[in-house]
């Protein structure tokens, strides 16, 4: 990780470091690359990723709409709204 | 040189469900601006994805109908990208363990056949919508459509012209109709396509650079693309300049030009991972058999049914499997009545024209195929006539009524009482002699106006054939 | 200076109140995440447990501050400030707890930072069972591991409230069928702990005060008779890498909703869209947050997913399967809930990945989902649904002290 390759993930997650800010990232990063040699020492190939911790399947939900809230309410914390539409710069496509 | 072109097609199609894939918002089609929206798919924090069971039915199913192997345990992941129309900033999707893998499809053109090979199907939410608008000078946001469930089939590149696009992106729109797994409708945006395009010496190996036109929205536009994209690749490799990229373009269908979108940071990393609130969709053999059992016949295989076994023209088999509502209500006819060209007239004729004017799609059909085999009955046996028949079947559009107990409801049996009939028919020869004795004098015409009358008293409820014998039987006995 | 923001009505009896942390929604309060992003946010919705309190009498008397999406040591990175008294950080749920104004404090564990309030100021904390309390109308930020828990002044009151919030939730995914959820009712049958083990690697990693806090309760167990051994342990110090890459994953996926469009924090200065992303949460994000989401971004770029994002999610099933053998011969593991007897916010400034360092004690538990309980200063890990046999270990404790 350098300070290029952390201006690229700045970017793709829409924050800005300052200066001393990216220092501290980059000595996070460099810590975070030994901690993972920790890992690697372990020997997983023969292990199944967990991505739950609980062995469930099929939580799923019979087809049913409602609409519990309107608009008006959804629409109350929106920064700026127009027309019933939230309401952004002008984006080119 | 000769080029030949090589298409791949990520194909979206929006998923028949009356909820949305992982909230209960409606997913229906055309309400308000931002109606169709609740915490979850605005992007406020503390709601939790639930799958809809209905969209895995309906992913199974397209599969099946696509000929796919069903991945028996499938899952969802989370692909991450910053945009307005998306309100998490995360798009949740399948991308390791897809419900299908390895498809085909059969598409025929004026070359003849071909196998089009289906790489995968995977489910996921669609993205909101955004409009430009002109007097505020901003862009609009509005989540109905989002999380409105999807399914991506995604072709191998085996498709090599504009006319095989076609032709392949109709059997899906066909067969998925037919499934109803969606309804299909480019207008409405709920069928849309990314083309993947690259160009190449006839007979190479190696495949050009690609690139890929996103949400295509209509055929036409879609043929135009392809056919100005191949000539632009062709152009490019013919000049030898190095200026094909691996990009995606966007397709100006007014301008008839592809557009670079080189300026957005689209080649961005999506970051996908597995979702952690979505527990594994595991399908079992019930589940499985369940929907197998449920699939349709292919059109073509119904076609030569209705031909082969029910004698229907193939024009009249054509027309029924445009729609599979069609076909449903005509089946449904056909083994209540058992006449199957009365009942494939009444769907291509009298049903197509209640559509028509409400202004409906033949897939809106939606009445009872029984009670209209009933109704044909009812006409067959003389005891409705036709005119009145069409009345009962306006009737049945708006409610599921049983069509003889309306009719007699209604007054609208044929009266075959010849004591009432007889006594109408005097009433009238002795009110009009002069028609009478025109009649008799040659006239032909004169006994249509005798029998109006007598229909006009009668009210219609009479069978004309014994009216008119009857009549006929009064005026040579006067 | 001590700030914290508190909502607390006036009624004074204690009976029957409960705060919150600032992580679980409810519509009668603002829930803030500790962040300037969703300063004054306002939810449509109440969470679950907050239906299940209210539905049970209880009266959700106020919310207590949290650091920025509770992933911090002790809320110090709360836009509202920390919690300190003399100096010393201590955590908006236990000076409330010690003022007797609540009843106990209902908070989500991300990151471990209720163990660690509840060990520094001597309370009691059970995290239960992953899926066993809803997550419906919590702020997510690591859902695989969050984890709702209690904290109160003792394991009693905590066993209540626990029976009270857990239970089966269909709208909550990873909810547990109701027969399991049952298991951590308050009548619910449970067998005594009997034998315990106490982790050498992870006692080793504390501090001389934090050893003898675990020296003092190894002799407190064995004068309640129940047999106390020792394991190495090692591989439960693979939790805190591995945890931190899945938690910081999930965490920088999670908080990309707040963008500045929909609710919450929109920057003044922008000119396009892209300003506005990256201002709003520029201006509303605190460091360690942004640290997080970078971090988290970076693990499941391209290159890195599967060295490292698929690597912890099979170092966690490593954890899952090492645990479920250990509890097989012992009931509870003892192991420290934080490396230090007291935290300034000088060492925050000092090291701003504090909390990543002190989550060497409570990522075990947060990465695998087995229930936690901290009492007495120290932490014991018990097996799946072994809430109740737990707080009677805290119960027989508090007796003991006595």
């Amino acid at each position: 990780m350098d300070q290029e390759a952390l201006k690229r993930l700045e970017r793709l997650n829409k924050l800005r470091l300052t200066e001393e800010e990216t220092a501290a990232m980059l000595d996070y990063f460099q810590m975070q690359r030994r901690e993972l040699e920790s890992l690697h020492a372990v020997n997983t190939e023969q292990v199944e990723r967990m991505v739950h911790v609980m062995p469930m399947t099929n939580i799923i939900r019979e087809d049913k709409a409602s609409q519990p809230f309107t608009r008006e309410e959804l629409q109350e914390g929106a920064p700026e709204s127009y027309d019933g539409y939230w309401q952004v710069p002008r984006l080119v496509d | 040189m000769k080029y030949e072109t090589v298409i791949g097609l990520e194909v979206h199609v929006e998923l028949a469900t009356e909820s949305k894939i992982f909230c209960s918002c409606s997913a229906k089609f055309g309400a308000e601006q931002n109606e169709h929206v609740c915490p979850a798919c605005c992007g406020m924090p503390g709601m939790l994805p639930v799958v809809n069971k209905r969209v895995v039915d309906l992913g199974m199913t397209a599969g099946m109908m696509l000929n796919c192997d069903i991945n028996r345990v499938t899952t969802f992941d989370k692909k991450s990208y910053y945009y307005p129309d998306l309100p998490a900033s995360y798009q949740t999707t399948q991308w390791f363990a897809p419900i299908c893998v390895n498809g085909t499809v059969d598409i025929r053109t004026s070359a003849g056949e071909k196998k089009i090979r289906i790489k995968q199907i995977h489910m996921e939410e669609d993205a909101g919508k955004l409009v430009h608008d002109d007097w505020t000078d901003t862009s609009l946001v509005d989540f109905n459509r989002t999380s409105v469930p999807l399914i991506e089939i995604v072709s191998q590149p085996d498709l090599s012209s504009a006319e095989e696009v076609l032709a392949y992106l109709e059997r899906l729109r066909d067969l998925l109709r037919f499934a109803k797994v969606s309804d299909c409708r480019w207008e409405q945006g709920s069928m849309r396509c990314d083309v993947n395009l690259s160009v190449r010496p006839e007979g190479s190996d190696v495949l050009g650079v690609r690139t890929e036109m996103k949400n295509m929205n209509s055929l036409s536009a879609i043929e135009r693309a392809i056919e100005y994209e191949t000539a632009r690749h062709i152009d490019a490799i013919e000049r030898g300049i190095g200026e094909l990229v691996q990009e995606t373009r966007r397709w100006d269908d007014i301008k008839g030009k592809s557009y670079s979108m080189r300026n957005k940071e689209t080649a961005g990393d999506y970051r996908y991972f597995p979702d952690p609130n979505i527990m594994p969709v595991v399908i079992d053999d019930d589940w499985y058999d369940r929907i197998r059992a449920s699939l349709p016949d292919f059109p073509e295989v119904k076609k030569a049914r209705y031909m082969e076994e029910l004698g229907l023209s193939e024009y009249d088999a054509d027309q029924l499997i445009q729609s599979r509502a069609f076909c449903d209500v005509f089946e449904a006819a056909y083994a209540e009545c058992g006449m199957a060209k009365e009942a494939a007239n009444w769907l291509i004729s009298d049903c197509a024209s209640v559509l028509n004017k409400n202004q409906q799609t033949f897939d809106m059909l939606n009445i009872n195929g029984k009670a209209l085999g009933q109704l044909i009955r009812l006409v067959a046996e003389e005891k409705v006539s036709r005119g009145n028949a069409k009345r009962i079947l306006a009737e049945m559009f708006k409610k599921d009524i049983d069509p003889e107990e309306f009719a007699k409801a209604n007054g609208l049996i044929l009266s075959n009482d010849t004591g009432a009939i007889e006594a109408v028919v005097k009433n009238v020869i002795v009110s009009d002699p002069k028609s009478v004795a025109d009649y008799k004098g040659g006239k032909e015409k004169a006994l249509m106006a005798l029998f109006g009358k007598c229909m006009k008293e009668l009210k219609g409820n009479c069978n004309p054939q014994v009216l008119r014998e009857l009549l006929i039987k009064a005026i040579n006995e006067e | 200076m001590t700030t914290m923001k508190v909502y607390i009505s006036e009624a004074q009896a204690t009976e029957n109140k409960v705060a919150l942390d600032d992580m679980i929604l409810t519509t009668k309060l603002p829930t803030t995440a500790g962040s300037r992003m969703l300063d004054d946010y306002r939810s449509l919705f109440d969470a679950e447990v907050v239906t299940r309190l209210e539905t049970a009498g209880y009266e959700i008397a106020g919310k207590v501050n949290v650091g920025e999406f509770a992933i911090d040591l002790l809320g110090e990175t709360s836009y509202y400030g920390p919690c300190e008294k003399d100096g010393l950080l201590t955590g908006a749920a236990a000076e409330l707890l010690e003022r007797d104004e609540v009843k106990a404090v209902v908070s989500l564990d991300v990151n471990g930072a209720p163990r660690r309030t509840a060990a520094l100021a001597g309370l009691i904390c059970i995290k239960p069972t992953y899926g066993t309390v809803s997550r419906y109308g919590t702020i997510p930020a690591a859902c695989s591991g969050e984890t709702i828990c209690v904290t109160a002044g003792n394991a009693e009151t905590c066993r209540e409230i626990l029976s009270v919030i857990v239970g089966h939730d269909c709208k909550d995914g990873t909810s547990l069928p109701e027969d399991a959820c049952e298991r951590l009712k308050t009548e619910a049958e449970r067998t005594p702990v009997k034998k315990i083990a106490v982790a050498k690697a992870m006692e080793a990693a504390a501090d001389e005060a934090v050893r003898e806090k675990i020296e003092q309760l190894k002799t407190r167990a064995a004068k309640c008779g129940i047999e106390v051994i020792e394991i190495e342990a090692e591989e439960l110090l693979l939790a805190k890498p591995a945890w931190n890459i899945l938690m910081s994953a999930e965490v920088c996926n999670n908080v990309s909703r707040y963008d500045g469009i929909k609710f919450g924090y929109r920057t003044p200065h922008y000119e396009d869209i892209d300003e506005l992303y990256t201002n709003s949460r520029t201006e509303a994000f605190g460091f360690l947050l942004k640290s997080t989401v970078l971090f988290g971004s970076d693990v499941l770029s391209t290159d890195n997913y599967w060295k490292a994002y698929d690597k912890s999610l099979r170092i966690r099933r490593v954890l899952s399967e090492y645990l479920n053998r250990i509890f097989g011969e012992v009931d509870a593991i003892v192991l420290p809930a934080c490396g230090k007897e007291a935290y300034s916010g000088e060492m925050v400034k000092e090291n701003p990945y504090i909390a990543y360092d002190e989550s060497l004690f409570t990522a075990p538990s947060s990465i695998t989902g087995y229930p936690a309980l901290v009492t007495e200063g120290v932490q014991l890990m018990g097996n799946m649904f072994s809430e109740n046999s737990l707080l009677d270990l805290a119960l027989m404790f508090e007796k003991e002290g006595k």
